[in-house]
């Protein structure tokens, strides 16, 4: 007889649990509340929706005061509504994925999309990311083609710099906050999906390699 | 209505209960983590309870419901051990009619389990419940020929741990 089988018939004749659980136990844990990593997923999903929410809300009103002296208010308006409505269609397509999980679907399904939850909030990221990146190139072309402009905002207490300089200065502060911004974001990424869905990934890749094999 | 319903989902769940307390054990090494796993399983079970038709038998039901739980939804890692003493398995048998050698080959089988990833202890579990390929299949979300070929690779190297 195989190896195995002579196990298996062990494991049928193996004595019920000793410890059995009575009805008003199971209906106590039954209303417990769950820990699932869905449970998790969906709450960091929610607490950045929020963040970069409070980002756009928090940014002070002498900040627009750079957009008044540009005459671009009209502009930034327009464009304003847009990323709001963006933001929106983000909304809803983490609600709808969050809930099409359902733990009743085969293993590959349910992993991948619990997943697709981790996607919508990448591609919400990248999408802010974005955005603070090329409002800053537009903000920072327009100061920098106007001097004028430029001297009035980087030098306002008239110090005696040349035009290059400040230009330069600009430039780097620029590029130095936005990497230090990007590194910590990324960090903070790692770390927080990092630990929520190593075992997630590395079951769904097992899955997969199957599939990929035949 | 929702009473009759907690009625019928406590009733089939305290008859089950059994196949829970079995996935727990395969896919957690300490009592604290037995009860976590079995703590969340419980609450799955409840929560998609009104969307369980009846069309298949309850049990059928409760190992896909348990098994996915234990892969994808529990948050502690259910990561292999490396090295495992058989004296802190923390499953004990009691009673004393029991055969002494199925009581040993039993914690070696757990022991040899706890040292296979999340999706083969899955596949040995069904295979030990002697559920038919098509079941295997349909839980896993893979088809029956990968559920037959991951089937025999996990039994080789299951075989493998037991006897070295």
């Amino acid at each position: 007889m195989d190896l195995l089988e002579n196990y298996k018939k062990a494991w049928g004749n193996q004595p019920e649990e000793t410890e059995k659980l009575t009805s008003i136990e199971i209906y106590k844990l039954a209303h417990s509340k769950s820990s699932s990593i869905v449970k998790w997923i969906f709450i960091v999903g929610l607490l950045e929706l929020a963040f970069w929410l409070c980002l756009n809300l928090l940014v002070p009103e002498s900040f627009y005061k750079v957009y008044a002296d540009l005459n671009l208010e009209k502009q930034v308006m327009f464009f304003s509504i847009l990323h709001y409505i963006v933001i929106v269609i983000f909304l809803y397509y983490f609600y709808v994925n969050y809930k099409k999980i359902s733990v009743i679907e085969n293993t590959k399904n349910l992993i991948k999309r619990i997943l697709n939850i981790r996607k919508t909030i990448k591609y919400y990221v990248y999408y802010n990311i974005a955005i603070v990146f090329l409002s800053s190139l537009i903000i920072n072309t327009f100061i920098i083609s106007d001097t004028d402009m430029l001297m009035k905002i980087m030098n306002p207490d008239n110090l005696p710099v040349s035009v290059d300089k400040i230009i330069m200065i600009t430039i780097i502060s620029q590029v130095i906050a936005i990497i230090i911004f990007m590194v910590l974001l990324w960090l903070f990424y790692k770390l927080i999906y990092g630990i929520l869905l190593k075992k997630l990934n590395r079951n769904y890749k097992e899955l997969i390699k199957l599939d990929e094999f035949n | 209505m929702q009473k009759d319903l907690e009625t019928r989902f406590l009733s089939d769940f305290e008859t089950n209960q059994n196949i829970a307390h079995k996935i727990c054990r395969i896919y957690t090494t300490n009592k604290d983590a037995h009860n976590d796993l079995f703590q969340e399983i419980t609450i799955q079970l409840w929560k998609n309870y009104p969307k369980f038709r009846g069309d298949s038998k309850f049990s059928t039901w409760m190992y896909r419901v348990a098994l996915n739980t234990a892969i994808s939804l529990y948050r502690k890692s259910t990561r292999r051990i490396k090295t495992q003493d058989i004296s802190d398995f923390a499953y004990k048998i009691k009673g004393h009619e029991y055969d002494d050698t199925e009581e040993k080959q039993l914690a070696s089988l757990y022991n040899a389990i706890h040292h296979l990833n999340d999706i083969e202890k899955a596949l040995i579990f069904l295979y030990l419940e002697d559920k038919p390929y098509k079941e295997i299949a349909e839980t896993l979300g893979i088809t029956s020929v990968n559920a037959r070929v991951k089937m025999n690779r996990a039994k080789e190297k299951l075989k493998n741990i037991l006897n070295p």
